[in-house]
């Protein structure tokens, strides 16, 4: 019984993987967000910092990739969801027999895994067009943080995705969802530039710690039980998202069929 | 037993109005209903546009949660056995919205067997199967933004029937279709009738709950306000004639007019393209029809036509005296 729950769950995710890259390499604004806006901000990035000298080449690289990261989870988690709504196909995920989360881990799967190409698009763009060293100092570790933060964006996601069900509003503060997660994440730079009293905050969210160890990795920066430590806490964050966001989906879920907001008009 | 169970069903929307002072008004879309549906039934809900229809589906398809009252699929109440009752039922929403315009059929029907936990092997079988049901075959591998109207309603069709429900729910199906549009899916219902599904019908097309349906629930301002099958209800007007007659351009106050002669039990206008048909309702029959000519004086007059009272009249007199 339970293998079975699990070969249906897990083709369900599938299914939503396939869905979601075949819509996203048909729709331009995915796209950008995918493979021009990380190369714009990686430009910018090299601008800013070549004054500084030394590997800066592949922190632009690693953080730039990030950004690329969370916007395209933010964008399509939220999206997604938003343009379900308007062409009517939300109702019928709502009151299908495969919990909606599972449509929704599938959809993020597809968004996390489509935005790594926005790192490669930013390595082969440094690599080549700017000639600059790209020297990874702990490719293990860093193929490790990698998987790891790649989850616990995942599951970071599925807080956000119950919100864009039951409140058609949310996409207003999309845009505003964006920056902020980038500057206390420490993605283009190390969140000890912030003030003091935003640390906790950097703590609390799991990309920071994915960039953490990804910057880490890359400069060499870290030793092996601060490597431990982040990895610890992504998983740690990732388990809290997964138990707040199967609470948030039956709570919201309810309101929106007590609200009647699973469809656009 | 009874598939279906809906007793004492109501619904409530609330809506903020204004901006500074934000009131909230209420507006009553289902109101105090209740009907059962038989196994193998064709249970049509009529009604016009605003009377509850949809949102007593919804209600039953579990996407919307009732104010009061209680409704049970299965003997499973739609509220707190919601998971439980998604598996066995299909349903469709009249329109073009709710496939993914960008994909082709196939990869739709592909897309929803697997949400509907379809075996892949059965689902490699009954794609093919229902494509063709639905006459589809030859254009399931064309992206769906290239289908007509009628082809997205069937594609809705075939969506629904992938897990093999026993029960169904057609929100105005054929709503939008063109006549043979229209009349394939009709067929397809028919089909599906013929296979002992259940089948909840909305619809607002008189002539079509006429033919599908084996009992209908008509519904007004969210009430119910007749349930019987077809010739039952055509014989709340069994007493009277219905004289039709053409007309182009009968100002509102003939209409009001003709409402008051004491020979006259109901008028209704329909448009039909340049010209209305003016259709009275008369226990005198024929004998009315120099009354009526004398009272269209001047307005130019077509056809005149007297005939058995159809559902449509039963509907009328329905609607018209509830409201």
């Amino acid at each position: 019984m339970i293998w079975r729950r699990f070969k249906e769950n897990a083709r369900v995710v599938l299914a939503a993987f396939e869905l979601t890259v075949k819509q996203s390499f048909t729709d331009s604004f995915v796209l950008f967000g995918i493979l021009v806006q990380p190369l714009i901000i990686a430009i910018l990035g090299i601008w800013m910092l070549k004054e500084r000298g030394g590997d800066y080449g592949i922190f632009v690289v690693v953080g730039s990739g990030m950004t690329g990261l969370w916007t395209n989870l933010v964008f399509m988690s939220g999206n997604s969801i938003t343009e379900e709504r308007w062409t009517g196909t939300l109702e019928f995920l709502v009151a299908q027999p495969t919990p909606i989360q599972w449509v929704i881990f599938g959809k993020n799967l597809a968004s996390v895994l489509q935005s790594l190409l926005s790192m490669l698009g930013s390595y082969v763009l440094a690599a080549l067009i700017f000639n600059l060293s790209l020297e990874m100092a702990h490719p293990f570790y860093f193929a490790i943080s990698l998987i790891l933060g790649v989850i616990s964006f995942i599951c970071f996601g599925l807080v956000i995705a119950p919100v864009f069900v039951m409140n058609p509003s949310v996409q207003r503060w999309q845009n505003s969802m964006e920056y902020p997660i980038y500057i206390l994440c420490g993605f283009l730079f190390p969140i000890a530039l912030l003030p003091g009293w935003t640390t906790p905050l950097s703590y609390l969210l799991s990309p920071y710690w994915a960039a953490h160890a990804l910057h880490g990795a890359s400069s060499g920066t870290l030793t092996f039980s601060e490597f431990a430590l982040s990895w610890f806490m992504m998983l740690l964050f990732s388990a809290i998202y997964l138990v707040i966001s199967q609470k948030l989906f039956r709570v919201m879920l309810r309101k929106a069929r007590i609200d009647a907001t699973l469809i656009g008009q | 037993m009874n598939i279906i169970e809906v007793d004492h069903l109501k619904r409530i929307f609330k809506a903020n109005i204004g901006i500074i002072r934000r009131k909230t008004k209420e507006v009553i879309a289902v109101d105090d209903i209740s009907f059962e549906i038989n196994p193998g039934e064709l249970f049509g809900l009529l009604g016009p546009n605003g009377a509850g229809k949809t949102t007593t589906v919804k209600m039953l398809t579990t996407l919307l949660i009732p104010t009061s009252g209680t409704a049970r699929i299965f003997d499973k109440d739609i509220v707190k056995d919601a998971d439980d009752i998604r598996s066995q039922i299909g349903f469709i929403f009249g329109g073009e919205r709710g496939l993914y315009w960008r994909l082709s059929g196939i990869d739709n029907l592909r897309y929803f067997a697997t949400l509907y936990h379809v075996e892949p092997e059965v689902s490699k079988k009954r794609i093919p199967y229902l494509l063709e049901l639905v006459g589809l075959s030859d254009r399931g591998k064309e992206k769906v933004e290239g289908y007509s109207r009628g082809m997205k309603q069937r594609l809705h069709i075939a969506r629904t029937l992938l897990h093999d429900p026993e029960v169904l729910f057609l929100d105005e199906p054929t709503i939008g279709l063109d006549p043979v549009g229209a009349r394939e899916t009709r067929q397809v219902i028919r089909d599906l009738q013929e296979e002992k599904k259940t089948i909840l019908l909305t619809t607002h097309y008189m002539f079509e709950a006429d033919a599908l349906c084996n009992r209908i629930a008509v519904i007004n301002h969210g009430k119910i306000i007749a349930l019987d099958t077809p010739e039952a209800l055509k014989g709340h007007v069994q007493d009277l004639s219905v004289i039709e007659v053409e007309v182009y351009g009968v100002p509102p106050d003939t209409v009001e007019r003709l409402k008051s002669f004491p020979f006259v039990d109901l008028v209704s206008v329909e448009d039909r393209d340049q010209k209305q048909a003016l259709r009275v309702h008369s226990a005198r029959g024929s004998e009315i029809i120099p009354d009526l000519l004398s009272a269209l004086d001047g307005i130019r007059v077509g056809r005149v036509s007297v005939h058995e009272p159809t559902l449509e009249d039963a509907y009328v007199r329905l609607v018209g005296a509830a409201t």
